[in-house]
């Protein structure tokens, strides 16, 4: 998906290079550029220093094993484009500094879209074709192949031998701690990259769709944008401003996913969504083997 | 008048004109076909300009191009695709009330179901084979013999 729209835009580059004076050094028609080109102006914010002024607005809640620190980033604000950032959080080791575990993602991935897909591919054979029951000729004496009915495979019009038969479902289920474990793995890749920003709350001055652009262009964000934001209702504003916009969407904490992760360059969360998150990924961790589905009540969860 | 005698220069020229339009079709069997017609019946004697057959190695392609076709436009950001994949953790993550297994869109017999075909077929006659039409029963009833009897009756594996 990315190398067709890179390949899109090395025409685009190309065929606006092409056009110029020949005279000039014009890129090549048959360049292909790398697809992880990173844009050189984005800003790179060095992580906060130890003896930063700035407020420490979250620890921790969770126990964080001895022999790691918490990750420390900025807290940032929506409300102006050229704002500095308002503190420091410190976010859970073990679920933002976790290994880099690309096979971990590709098999999330590859779960997420695979176990819904239904392909629905049917053909007919040679007996639900219709027609088809009575021999064309006899078996000798006619001069041509033999053949028992004008429905088998051989002929034109007749059924398919070994074709794609009726809806056909491809689910299977990932263990539960590998899809956590891809969700940690996600977060973690979004922090290293630094693509990850924490956000004090979604409240924008405007509901119109420019403002974020113009946010996210100023800040140096990147192209697309993935708002995750914990509770059922979502300030107005954000909610006009993202309707409008094909790139920048905004989910509930619920729908957290590593395709979207993915698909999206950058990732915002607030701070209930980091202690929603650290909470719900954290449990797994420690947890014992379920003896019934953890649908059923436990006394102890949630 | 299409048999003409090519000169011994053009064959290879054209062999490379060919070659360079990137042209992979079968056309290229024929064309290289021809070519070997004209190049052979050139060497041999001119009585036989008229006679030569034209052979085919592959089957003839009936899509004709004059050009690399354009790429389609998809457009990588459409609802469906920017959205997809959301909810899937909603066991995980919202306390196990639903299961990924509810989201699937699927017919009722394939919800969170994989087997081959006998299998599902199986499961499909139990769970609506009372409310299907009488030809579509009568064929899934056929194919499930068929398949049973195939199954453990034929091959290595039964």
């Amino acid at each position: 998906m990315f190398r067709c729209t890179l390949v899109v835009c090395g025409r685009g580059v190309a065929k606006r290079f092409a056009s110029s004076f020949p005279g000039e050094s014009a890129l090549p028609p048959n360049l292909l550029l790398p697809t992880n080109l990173v844009d050189p102006a984005r800003l790179r914010r060095p992580p906060p220093p130890a003896d930063c002024s700035l407020p420490l607005l979250r620890k921790c809640d969770a126990v964080v094993p001895a022999h790691l620190s918490p990750v420390q980033t900025w807290v940032e604000t929506l409300a102006r484009p050229d704002s500095e950032p308002l503190g420091l959080a410190q976010l859970h080791p073990d679920v933002f500094a976790v290994h880099p575990r690309l096979d971990i993602l590709h098999e999330v991935e590859t779960w997420q879209r695979n176990y819904k897909r239904i392909s629905h591919a049917s053909t007919k054979i040679r007996s639900e074709v219709r027609g088809g029951g009575r021999k064309p000729w006899k078996q000798k004496g006619s001069g041509r192949a033999r053949h028992g009915s004008i429905r088998s495979p051989l002929w034109k019009g007749g059924g398919v031998a070994n074709g794609p038969r009726g809806p056909t479902s491809y689910f299977y289920m990932l263990p539960m701690k590998v899809r956590v474990q891809g969700l940690k793995v996600a977060l973690s890749s979004k922090m290293a990259q630094q693509y990850l920003h924490i956000v004090d709350s979604l409240n924008i001055p405007s509901p119109d769709p420019q403002y974020l652009l113009d946010l996210i262009r100023h800040k140096h964000w990147g192209e697309s944008l993935l708002i995750v934001d914990v509770g059922e209702e979502f300030p107005e504003n954000i909610l006009q401003a993202t309707a409008g916009l094909k790139t920048v969407n905004i989910i509930p904490a619920i729908g957290l996913n590593v395709h979207s992760m993915l698909k999206h360059e950058a990732v915002v969360l607030t701070l209930e969504t980091i202690k929603f998150l650290e909470d719900k990924l954290l449990w797994h961790d420690q947890r014992y083997t379920p003896l019934y589905p953890f649908k059923l009540p436990y006394s102890d969860f949630p | 008048m299409f048999l003409r005698c090519f000169n011994d220069n053009t064959v290879p020229a054209l062999c490379i004109v060919g070659h360079r339009l990137g042209i992979e079709t079968e056309n290229m069997a024929v064309l290289g076909g021809l070519l070997k017609a004209g190049a052979s019946f050139c060497q041999s004697a001119a009585t036989l300009l008229h006679t030569a057959r034209t052979i085919s190695t592959g089957t003839c392609c009936q899509i004709r191009m004059h050009a690399i076709p354009q790429l389609k436009k998809v457009d990588r950001w459409t609802e469906k695709r920017s959205m997809y994949g959301v909810y899937d953790n909603i066991g995980i993550l919202g306390d196990f009330k639903a299961h990924p297994k509810d989201l699937i869109v699927a017919p009722c017999w394939l919800k969170a179901f994989k087997g081959n075909e006998l299998q599902r077929l199986i499961r499909k006659k139990k769970m609506v084979g009372d409310r299907m039409m009488t030809l579509d029963k009568h064929n899934l009833e056929k194919r499930i013999r068929f398949l049973y009897r195939r199954f453990n009756r034929t091959g290595k594996h039964r």
